[in-house]
């Protein structure tokens, strides 16, 4: 209760922060997290598509099931719009916007798909969040000088994603 | 007197997470006595407000050497030791975020 009481004030006044991580100096960025997060966010919305198709009552056991999967889709949504605005704010620098000069828009739009895809249970969108991600991913390869290839996800769902090719 | 800080980063993980609160005292009685395994809040150039544990008290409790629990934290093994200067509050409240 103390704890929803500081959220909901912080979302009003803005508490200071503090912080506890190691991203500004170790340079260790990766988009992976962000790309594992969105694919996961696709998988929840076919396990949602999947279990609403299966019929029959709509019963504890099935609640239980609805209500894990959307929690799950919620929290790697947001997880996946986190990662990508730390890689954009702490990491992409001028040079970098200047090679391209379409990251903004980008990241703009994956925070809007990421919103969109918390907000409904649409497999385009989630699909969509996952392919803009991947575009980022490219972007950031690049700006290291590290190739990407493009494969099918080992797992399901086996979307394409985009891998430093090292 | 209080402060509220939110925790972002993990480097003080699992005890201290991403969007935890923690309240912090800025009385000078409680920082005059800054003691190993206090946690302290403190402005560190270039970072910022950086939240971190004492790991030994320096110099007579002028300066205190911090560090995290991640293997990757930046702490003073990176800036050195934290003067008492730049120390903002001691930890005396620690409000998690629940678990889901």
């Amino acid at each position: 209760m103390i704890f929803e009481f500081l959220e909901a004030l912080d979302k009003r006044f803005g508490f200071e922060r503090a912080s506890a991580h190691c991203d500004i100096p170790c340079g260790i960025y990766d988009p992976s997290g962000a790309q594992i997060a969105a694919l996961t966010v696709v998988r929840m919305v076919d396990l949602m598509a999947e279990l609403e198709a299966k019929g029959g009552e709509k019963d504890k056991a099935y609640q239980n099931s609805m209500a894990r999967y959307v929690a799950v889709k919620e929290e790697h949504a947001e997880k996946a719009k986190a990662e990508i605005r730390v890689i954009w704010g702490d990491y992409i620098k001028p040079q970098h916007i200047e090679k391209h000069p379409n990251v903004h828009g980008l990241v703009h739009q994956i925070m809007m798909l990421g919103s969109k895809s918390r907000q409904t249970a649409d497999r385009d969108t989630a699909v969509q969040f996952v392919d803009a991600i991947n575009q980022f991913a490219e972007i950031f390869w690049d700006t290291k000088g590290v190739k990407t290839k493009r494969a099918k996800a080992p797992y399901s769902p086996a979307l394409e994603m985009v891998y430093p090719d090292l | 007197m209080l402060r509220v800080i939110k925790v972002t980063g993990e480097s003080l993980s699992p005890e201290y997470q991403e969007g935890d609160y923690v309240v912090v005292t800025t009385i000078p009685f409680f920082l005059n006595r800054i003691r190993v395994g206090d946690i302290i809040v403190f402005q560190q150039s270039p970072y910022g407000t950086m939240i971190k544990r004492v790991e030994q008290v320096l110099q007579e409790g002028k300066q205190y050497f911090v560090i995290g629990a991640h293997p990757q934290s930046v702490d003073s093994r990176q800036f050195g030791p934290v003067s008492k200067e730049a120390l903002i509050g001691k930890l005396i409240w620690h409000i998690p975020k629940p678990s889901k």
